[in-house]
Formats: structure tokens, sequence, C-alpha cells
């Protein structure tokens, strides 16, 4: 069926490229932006004027598109195959290689280590794992061309964001989920990723005061490492194929994190998703109302806060271990409990008990809960990425000062 | 002279896998998540061709279907009016397409071809 497809010029080159993804070259009219909340009359002149993109007048592109017959190129064409990428780029010095980094787009507007040779293969040394065994693909939308990724390329990514081998475990299994952690939407997604078992200590990680904040290494450089992959491996281009309206702060270390397993009541996160405790995984989110405060250790506190939260059929609380605490102590002594609960009392008929997932996050400062919409993606096991000699350690660790808390809020003071 | 450093590209590889027509039975959440939606390889890919041109408009039934978007049915009425205004030979119908906005209606289009000699789709964005 002849058609002549439209869309804003706000997509116009992701369309272009889209293209080539599905194999026709489509014959596409661009009125302006934005068609939705702007007057009939508005729309009249997008009509009788001109295609921004082209800059011939719309209508007539509607009716070529239509009627026009098709061009040799268009009865034969044939997708392109893009030609593969060299491994290595031209040398040049650092201050040349770091402005290329950044205007190029292979950043996240931050400074970078910059991925040498030598900084590559003693990353590597953090998994035993072939570096051109490929991890995966990659796309930040539905339809675009997947990027495919290896052992190395992941591991060049983590140079990128300030990592060390011991991290690498942690991110190569963040890379096998395939999930970015920039996914295209006008609204804007924030991401997390929460790590459970062993690793979590032995990198050091933070799941007590101040997890989300600035204050942990091994929470910042694996959180950004997830970016940077989502950045080269995702394609991810504002305005282009990453669309958000306004972009999410969240990205730039993804609210990283260990679950503050010791202080929890319950069982970690990734044993109710069916692990075992000694195992290690990381656990990924997405969603887009993701960071909201709220004070009270009480069910009722918390159904309250979900009856009003106004989400879509995804409940995601990050629970301070004083409101886990408080929850037990009311006869709530496992996460699934509480969460069957929730589900039959908030009498919302589209939520599911497996779609309301509790973390337990926090220093004891409060009992504060962060209510969001975030969507439960993927448990990554970490184990299969770790050398068999163990976590690939540096003879002294980077640590930042660990955050001090006080248990049950009492900071010692009588 | 300051020293050159040689560092290794921090990009994927094209992999000629592309993403393909996403799944009209998933809910939004899913249908915008890349890792849920179907995929179809380069080689699969070259066999799709465009439908042959109309040559004209005249006495034309042409179909504009609403993909649901925000301000798409609006712009499209704006569109049939311009027909109306511009070229009353051209019979112009507005309907919607069924389901998700972003996914594909297969059971929709053998009732269009029927219908139709022509689309307008729009607006995407």
């Amino acid at each position: 069926m002849p058609t002549a497809p439209i869309v804003t010029s706000r997509f116009a080159e992701y369309m272009e490229n889209d293209n080539r993804t599905h194999g026709m070259k489509l014959r596409w009219s661009f009125p302006p932006y934005p068609v939705g909340w702007v007057s009939r009359e508005t729309l009249r002149s997008y009509i009788e004027g001109n295609d921004p993109v082209t800059g011939k007048p719309l209508i007539e592109e509607i009716i070529y598109a239509l009627t026009a017959p098709l061009t040799e190129e268009e009865k034969n064409f044939k997708p392109e195959r893009r030609p593969r990428r060299e491994r290595l780029l031209e040398p040049d010095t650092e201050e040349n290689l770091q402005r290329l980094f950044l205007e190029n787009g292979w950043t996240d507007g931050l400074p970078i280590v910059l991925p040498t040779e030598e900084r590559v293969a003693e990353m590597l040394t953090g998994t035993d794992r072939d570096p051109q065994e490929v991890v995966g693909l990659m796309s930040v939308t539905p339809t675009e061309e997947r990027l495919e990724y290896t052992v190395e390329k992941v591991a060049v990514n983590a140079v990128m964001a300030g990592a060390r081998p011991e991290h690498l475990p942690v991110i190569l299994a963040i890379a096998a989920s395939n999930i970015t952690s920039l996914p295209s939407s006008t609204g804007s997604y924030g991401c997390m990723a929460v790590v459970n078992g062993p690793v979590a200590k032995e990198l050091g990680m933070n799941g007590g005061g101040a997890a989300f904040g600035p204050f942990n290494y091994s929470n910042a450089v694996i959180g950004r490492a997830w970016t940077l992959m989502s950045i080269n491996f995702g394609n991810a281009r504002a305005g282009q194929t990453y669309m958000a309206t306004h972009g999410n702060g969240l990205s730039f270390t993804n609210m990283c994190c260990c679950e503050n397993e010791e202080k929890s009541p319950w069982e970690p996160f990734h044993v109710q998703k069916g692990f075992k405790p000694g195992e290690s995984t990381v656990s990924l989110f997405r969603g887009w109302n993701v960071h909201n405060l709220n004070i009270g250790n009480t069910a009722a506190e918390i159904l309250n806060s979900l009856k009003n939260f106004g989400m879509m059929g995804n409940f995601t609380a990050i629970l301070d271990p004083l409101v886990a605490k408080g929850l037990a102590k009311e006869g709530f002594d496992s996460a699934d409990k509480f969460r069957e609960w929730l589900v039959k009392e908030s009498d919302l008929p589209f939520l599911q008990k497996e779609k309301v997932n509790l973390i337990v996050v926090g220093g004891e400062s409060n009992p504060i809960y962060i209510t969001s919409d975030f969507i439960y993606t993927a448990t990554m096991p970490v184990d299969e990425w770790i050398p068999k000699g163990g976590i690939k350690k540096d003879a002294r660790p980077l640590r930042m000062p660990v955050a001090i808390t006080c248990a049950d809020g009492s900071c010692g003071i009588a | 002279m300051k020293e050159k450093l040689r560092v290794l590209d921090p990009v994927g590889q094209p992999s000629g896998i592309f993403g393909y027509r996403l799944n009209p039975e998933d809910d939004m959440m899913n249908i915008t998540d890349p890792n849920l939606q179907p995929t179809i390889s380069l080689d699969k890919m070259e066999s799709l061709q465009m439908a042959p041109r109309l040559g004209s408009l005249e006495n034309k039934r042409i179909m504009l279907i609403d993909t649901g978007f925000l301000g798409s049915r609006e712009f499209l009425e704006e569109l049939q009016e311009w027909f109306k205004r511009n070229m009353p030979s051209v019979k112009t119908e507005l309907r919607v397409k069924p389901g998700n906005t972003f996914a594909d209606a297969p059971e929709f289009w053998p009732e269009v071809k029927k219908d139709a000699d022509g689309v307008i789709l729009g607006v995407g964005g």
C-alpha cells in the first residue's frame, strides 16, 4: 500500500536511521514540532508551510510520497552494512584525545581516564574471560541497530569510568544484561543498580548512610561505567536517539549501591529473586518518578504512600533499615509478606505482587523511605565473571572515608 | 614534543541486528524496552519492498491513519480539510490505528487495503 509517513521534525534524524533499519527508504515528511497542544491555526500553518528539514512545501512532499514513481534506488534499496570499527584510534596527545572523546560524544561530559592499551590490559586482569568474547548487544531504542561489545570493549569503558580491575566483574554482569541506563523516552528515565552478595563487601561498596551520594568510589565508578557503556554501546545521542526532554541527573552514576544486607531484617533482594545468599548479583531498575521522600516506619504509612503515589503499575520502595525493622516488628518478617499485604490492602486492581519491590538501603539516620515507579528489569549473576583466583584487588585498593552511621538515630546522644 | 598515546575505541561494533516491528501485545512499559522487542538481521531485512505509487491522487481514496500520538488526530483533521478545499476529488477518511501507538496492528491493514488506494500515516513524535 503506497504510504506517506509523517513524523515531526524533532525526530527527523532518528527516522532517517530507521529507514535503513527496516530495509526501505521511506518517503518521510516532517512537519514542525510540536504537533500536540498547539492551536488548529498552527497545525494549518504547518500543513500549508514548509518542511523545516528539507525546506520544501510539506503538502507537496506528502503528495509526492504517494504519487511519484519509485526511483531505481528505492526499488533496489539495500540497507547499508556499516563497516567494523578499528580497534585502536589514531595516536595523539592526552589533551587531544580527551577533546576527541568529549567532542565525539563518547563520554558523560566529565573527564575520563583514557583507555590506553596498558590500562585496558590491566583492567582485563579483573576477569579470566577471553577479551574477544562477545558479551552483549545494546540499543537505547527498540528499533535501532544493536551494537555488539566484547569483554575488551567493556574493559575500555570501565577504564574510562575510573574503575579498577576489581570492579570489572560487576560491570561485565551489567553489560551482559544488554540493558541500557539511558532508555530513550521523552520522559527522562532514571536507573538504579543494586549489588547483593559477598562482592559488595569485597569492593567496599556502600549500602548504608549516603549510599546514593557522591561518597563511595566503587558505587560511583560501577554506576558511571553503566552509563558510559550505554552511550557507547547503546548509541545514546541526545536529541537523536535519546529523546528525553530534560534528561536525568541520576544517569551519571545510576543510584548504584549495594543493599544494606547487614542491617536488613529480611532476606536480601537477590535471594527474593531466587539466588543463594552466597552468590553475588547486580539488579537493575528503571523508572521516571524515582526519588520521592517519605518518613514513617509503619505498614499503614507505606500503604498510604503507595495509594497516593500515582504509579503506573510498578512500585519500588527503598527503605532505610529503620523502616524495614519497624515493619518486621509489626509482624512482616519477610519482604514477600509485606509485598503481599501491600497489594491486597492497596485495592489497586492493576498492581501485582511481582511489580512491587522492596530494597533496604540507608544509614539509620531516620525512618525514611523513598517511593518510586522503578521497574525491576533483571538480576544478573556476577560470579561467572570473577577470576578463579578471586576478585583482582590492587595492593592498596582505593577507598573513600566510610560514612559514619549511628544505629537507631542515637549517635551516642543520651 | 608531547607524548602521543594509543587508546582503544570505546564504541560497540555494528551487529547487523535491528529492532523490528514492536510486539503489539505488549504494554507501554515493555514496548519501549529494547530487550523485550523483536529483532531482525540485515539479511532478512533486504526483502522488504515499497509498494508502487499512484501516479496521481485524482479520484483516489486516501486513508488518513491516526497513530494515536499527541496531536495526530487534530493534524490529520486539518489535512483532511486541506484536501476538501484544494483537491476535492480526493476522497479521504480518517481512521485510528488500533492498539499501542508504537506497535504494528497486523489485523488492521487488510481492511485498509480494501478501503483505500493509499495511506497517510501520522504523526509520529
